[in-house]
């Protein structure tokens, strides 16, 4: 055993997992995971979290937005509400879904994931859902490409009269 | 095997509560109850209030830890806190300081 850590079916966690080793959780938890191996939300497990890892299996229920390094398998059984986000997504037959799917890597430009995306889309989103969910994917990846820029100029660029405006409202 | 097993490498923060005994190896920070037995093992460092039926200590604790049943400091066990417990015992080579309350 040793390596795998186990959030055993009798287990509630509120707060967060982090480290470099595999995970895998047959109980509850609420908060935030983000391990740099395996991460295994077993049957009958109920996750309230953002999940990020290596590799995400899910044959539990879900409710947070996934994010694999190499892939995002939802096993028979799973219920995910959330967006999925890896290289790499399975959704098996008997699998439920709802949220925005993106097959990218999580690091990688924007133009490969556009491409990716097109190829592959199996999320049972509805369209409008999707195209909202989308557009705020889009703003995201805007963010950070800004983050990753040169920082930004000192003085924030406001629309004219802005200035003063947020002066008479400070008053 | 242990329900809950928290591995080298793993750091958890927050609350756990569980009907079943953990094992832990890695970091947890925050409070742990459990209706059974936990296992502080060699390596752990633990910054938690702990309550369970029965523990183990072979890693660090900062914390107060409250056990029903017994409290046995293992060598090399760093403890930093209260403890009550019907039970207790310290191996040679364990460090403990605190206020120890068994329930005379």
């Amino acid at each position: 055993m040793a390596d795998v850590t186990v959030v055993g079916s009798g287990i509630f966690l509120r707060g967060s997992i982090q480290g470099d080793g595999d995970l895998e959780i047959r109980g509850r938890v609420e908060g935030d995971i983000g391990v740099a191996g395996e991460v295994t939300i077993a049957d009958g497990a109920l996750v309230k979290a953002d999940i990020s890892g290596r590799r995400i299996t899910v044959r539990g229920a879900v409710a947070g937005n996934l994010t694999g390094e190499e892939a995002v398998r939802l096993e028979g059984g799973a219920r995910v509400v959330g967006d999925l986000r890896a290289a790499a997504i399975g959704i098996a037959e008997g699998a439920l879904l709802r949220g925005n799917v993106q097959t990218e890597k999580p690091a990688s430009q924007k133009a490969a994931a556009r491409s990716g995306a097109r190829a592959e889309r199996p999320a049972p989103a509805r369209a409008e859902t999707r195209k909202a969910a989308n557009n705020g994917a889009a703003r995201r990846g805007a963010a950070a490409e800004e983050r990753a820029a040169p920082p930004p100029p000192v003085v924030p660029a406001l629309k004219k009269g802005a200035r003063a405006a947020l002066r008479k409202r400070a008053r | 095997m242990a329900g809950t097993v928290i591995a080298q490498g793993i750091t958890i923060e927050g609350e756990l509560t569980s009907d079943d005994d953990v094992l832990i190896q890695g970091t947890l920070r925050g409070k742990l109850v459990t209706k059974e037995s936990v296992s502080i093992e060699n390596g752990a460092t633990v910054e938690a209030d702990i309550a369970a039926s029965s523990l183990s200590v072979g890693g660090q604790i900062r914390g107060n830890v409250t056990a029903k049943d017994r409290v046995d400091l293992m060598p090399g066990a760093r403890l930093i806190g209260d403890v009550k417990a019907s039970r207790l015992t310290i191996a040679d080579g364990a460090s403990f300081k605190g206020n120890v309350d068994m329930d005379v």
